[in-house]
């Protein structure tokens, strides 16, 4: 127990009868700019480090868009026809829109590197091989408008929608008016032309027929 | 009065589009509907319903939805974008992709600062309105379905969306959806496919009304998002929903052509709690209702089958009154047919081409009222295809037939025709102030040719041989920015009128290419005007279906105009429905004035007393029966003739023949889409 009190008060004198450390002002100002240093060099390794894995991650990036786009000798042989109608079967979701318009532009500038078509009006020829146009708007815009046209004409003509023809209106119009009078096909000479055309040919026959037993 | 020998044409295909949408706009009075094929129609719903402007479509432009934001008009469509619309040049202003896909709907908040366009990618994308433009601001929460249709809460702070088998009430400030409505699916076989809310109404009450494709309208609280009453109004969808300013009756058109009204009452008369009960039934169309517009007197709808119809209601208007009668418009308010007076041609105006046909001949005599037998049919010379993606707003046939030019909103072209016109050569070096028209005239010796152009401007060119050299610009001094709509030349070459659509008509002297006069501005909007060839008399017919004449050389109204003034027009002249849009002169007889609307055709006999209100106004069948001798003392000066309908064009030739073209309403409904098969008794 002495022990333990003599080494705390021994402890407590050295902190106590001790002056503080004297240091001189070329002292603390090496230390201030030896702390100083070393943070930049710190912070410039960071950065470095940061740099690296930024160069690192676009390097990765760049080699799976290379993996991506179709090898260039694919490319040579799909014609133009051929590549809107990719783009028309692939998926029209929402997602892929975007992801779809850039695949499009660079399927073109792709292409435009070979055929060098100078017809477009809008082309501009930079130094040797790219030639820049804008992307026509699109399969893709045409596409998702006849896929919502089609879907509006389905749920109004389509199947369950209950609909009759001009023809059928027309007539039941004749049938329940004031001067009741026929179908419209038979009222107006220039409707139903095939039809009254059927009709005269096997009223023929039938007459034909009518006559060969005599 | 008068034998003529009649062309009647019958081969003007004229096939009117489908109308997708309207919009009324309560401050200015207009109604914009919006057709199948892009084009843009403004009707004045002060003046009469006169169709004001048309602005001519494009391909793969059609609207899906239209909306109104001050003055300004924006239209929707399946093609993923928003366009607004320059109303004095008559042209689209500009187009904004909207990058959500296809867009089924557009409303504008109440405050105006605000679009809310619904896309098939299921977001609600919020644009900016600027002063010249708009900007996309944000996009609302994501859902996982369609957005068929938007409505905004009068506040401006909630947003409903009709989407597939629900509805969604979106806070627009968050952009969170804060409450989702199920609807329920129809009964039988649509149980299995889901129900499509056409469209939505939301009301300051947070009273929601919706459509939907099982032929419910359906009346739901907002703040609760409970639903309050189903109505099932049809077999078929509900396809437009629009709501009275007042909120107090709400209309729903269905694919039956049948518009339902229902209105906020008590239900039990005297007692203090209303409802909305469903009220009147109108069956005014026969195919699908697409577009409805509620303004403070009357329903207006249209549809597939092409006619504008308004209703008044019977509650807010008069009974028995001009003010209460159904109108229903199903021809344009404008001439689509030229026709070269000295070569025998005639000039249709279609959207995407133009044909140029020549008429029959026959030789017979006969009396009134025979078909006399064709020696030669009419045939179709030329058929003109336009070139580019916009529809033609305007073509002109030079008198002697040489001459043929067409407008887009982009693009003018002048065709010279030879070989007795069966050749034809694009006339390509044009001057370069020489750009979209409006309006086209051929002066009548075929020299000149007159464009109108912005700020109620005409453009003059001169022709000769195959080549077209630039004159001068004509302008009035008004300053107005209105679009031109009618364009007259005199038969002698020395005056030309224009007429635009802020009521103002101002002549030019072309000999000496400057502004001669302009004649005092009446209220009304001028449907046609005319030249007489030999007093140089102007003739404007209104659309309230005033008529007055006006000397050009003298500068005033003539005696004759005053004296028709003083006593008024007959009454029954008053209620016609359609405007005139012809007046022509006959060369034997300088007292006539022939005019024609779409049901009848009318010679004005100056030389003749004017009828008085209480005699009957259409008596040619009367005067017909009585002997000669007393034919005179009953005839007055409007000679009516009701045998020709529907009227398109009516035009004198130089042998003094009249040219007919009429287009009956059954070719026309024969040739529109299916309609909904309606089991009736007894067929």
């Amino acid at each position: 127990m002495e022990k333990h009190t003599d080494n705390f008060s021994l402890m407590l004198d050295s902190s106590d009868d001790e002056a503080p450390e004297e240091l001189t002002f070329e002292e603390s100002k090496a230390q201030a700019l030896k702390s100083m240093k070393h943070a930049l060099d710190t912070a410039r390794r960071e950065k470095e480090q940061l740099k690296e894995k930024r160069r690192k991650r676009q390097e990765l990036f760049q080699e799976q868009k290379k993996r991506k786009l179709l090898p260039a000798d694919v490319l040579e042989e799909i014609d133009s026809a051929s590549s809107k109608k990719q783009k028309q079967s692939e998926d029209e979701g929402e997602e892929e829109q975007q992801g779809e318009e850039e695949e499009g532009k660079e399927m073109s500038i792709k292409k435009k590197k070979r055929k060098r078509s100078g017809k477009l009006a809008h082309a501009r020829n930079l130094k040797g091989k790219y030639t820049v146009t804008t992307v026509k708007h699109g399969a893709s815009e045409a596409s998702q408008r006849q896929a919502a046209e089609d879907f509006l004409q389905s749920r109004l003509y389509g199947a369950g929608s209950c609909r009759t023809t001009s023809n059928e209106l027309l007539s039941l119009q004749n049938k329940k008016g004031r001067n009741k009078s026929a179908a419209v096909q038979f009222v107006k000479k220039d409707w139903a032309c095939s039809e009254k055309a059927k009709a005269e040919k096997l009223k023929k026959r039938w007459i034909h027929k009518q006559k060969i037993p005599c | 009065m008068g034998e003529f020998k009649v062309h009647r044409v019958r081969f003007f295909d004229y096939m009117p589009t489908a109308i997708r949408a309207m919009a009324f706009n309560p401050r200015t009075e207009r109604l914009a509907v919006a057709r199948a094929d892009g084009a843009l129609e403004i009707f004045n719903f002060a003046d009469n319903y006169f169709q004001e402007k048309v602005i001519p479509g494009q391909d793969g432009r059609a609207a899906e939805a239209l909306c109104w934001l001050g003055q300004r008009l924006f239209s929707a469509g399946l093609n993923g974008e928003i366009t607004e619309y320059d109303l004095e040049n008559l042209r689209p202003r500009y187009t904004v992709e909207a990058y959500g896909g296809p867009i089924w709907s557009i409303s504008g908040n109440s405050q105006g600062t605000l679009l809310a366009v619904g896309c098939e990618d299921g977001t609600v994308k919020m644009f900016e309105i600027l002063e010249e433009r708009i900007q996309f601001q944000r996009n609302l929460d994501r859902q996982k379905g369609r957005i068929v249709s938007l409505c905004w809460h009068p506040s401006g702070t909630l947003i409903a969306a009709g989407m597939m088998d629900m509805i969604k009430i979106f806070d627009a400030e968050s952009g969170r959806a804060t409450h989702r409505l199920l609807v329920e699916r129809g009964v039988g076989a649509s149980k299995g496919r889901e129900v499509v809310v056409w469209s939505i109404a939301f009301l300051s009450d947070h009273t929601i009304f919706s459509g939907d494709s099982a032929g419910k309208v359906q009346v739901w609280d907002g703040l609760t998002g409970t639903l309050v009453r189903t109505h099932l109004v049809t077999k078929w969808d509900v396809m437009a929903l629009s709501t009275s300013q007042d909120e107090s009756s709400a209309v729903a058109g269905t694919s039956e052509g049948t518009v339902v009204q229902f209105q906020f009452l008590p239900s039990i008369v005297g007692q203090q709690d209303k409802e909305w009960v469903r009220t009147r039934t109108f069956k005014n169309h026969s195919h699908d209702v697409r577009g409805l517009a509620h303004t403070d007197i009357a329903v207006v709808s249209g549809g597939m089958d092409t006619q504008l119809v308004v209703r008044p209601l019977l509650d807010k208007v008069e009974k028995n009154t001009q003010e209460s009668a159904m109108r229903k418009i199903a021809f344009p308010h404008r001439s689509l047919v030229c026709c070269a007076k000295k070569a025998g041609l005639l000039l249709f105006q279609f959207p995407d081409h133009l044909e140029l046909w020549r008429l029959g001949e026959s030789n017979g005599h006969g009396s009134p009222g025979d078909s006399l037998s064709v020696k030669r049919k009419p045939e179709k010379l030329i058929q003109l295809k336009r070139k580019g993606e916009d529809h033609i707003s305007c073509s002109a046939l030079s008198p002697c037939g040489g001459w043929l030019a067409y407008s887009t909103v982009t693009s003018f072209r002048l065709y010279r025709l030879q070989n007795n016109n069966i050749s034809v050569t694009k006339v390509s070096k044009l001057p370069k102030d020489l750009r979209a028209a409006q309006q086209l005239c051929f002066s009548s010796d075929s020299t000149k040719l007159f464009a109108s152009c912005s700020r109620s401007s005409v453009v003059v060119v001169a022709l000769n041989q195959s080549e077209c050299k630039y004159l001068q610009t004509l302008r009035p001094k008004s300053g107005s920015s209105q679009p031109i709509h009618l364009l007259c030349v005199s038969e002698d070459g020395k005056w030309l009128a224009t007429a635009n659509t802020d009521c103002e008509i101002h002549v030019f002297n072309l000999d000496k290419l400057k502004l001669h006069c302009t004649v005092p501005v009446y209220s009304s909007c001028p449907t046609a005007i005319a030249i007489h060839p030999t007093h140089s008399n102007l003739v404007v017919v209104h659309a309230d279906q005033q008529i007055f004449e006006y000397s050009l050389v003298h500068k005033e109204y003539t005696e004759w105009s005053r004296k028709l003034q003083k006593q008024g027009l007959h009454s029954l002249w008053m209620e016609r429905d359609t405007p005139v849009t012809h007046v022509t002169f006959s060369s034997k007889n300088a007292a006539h004035i022939i005019l024609h609307d779409t049901f009848m055709f009318c010679i004005i006999d100056q030389s003749l007393p004017l009828p008085e209100a209480k005699t009957l106004l259409y008596n040619q069948m009367t005067l017909r029966s009585l002997p000669e001798s007393e034919r005179i003392m009953h005839s007055h000066a409007f000679k009516i003739c009701k045998n020709f309908q529907h009227l398109l064009c009516l035009r004198l030739l130089d042998d003094n023949s009249l040219v007919v073209v009429e287009r009956p309403l059954l070719d026309i409904m024969s040739q529109l889409p299916a309609p909904v098969r309606q089991k009736k008794f007894a067929t």
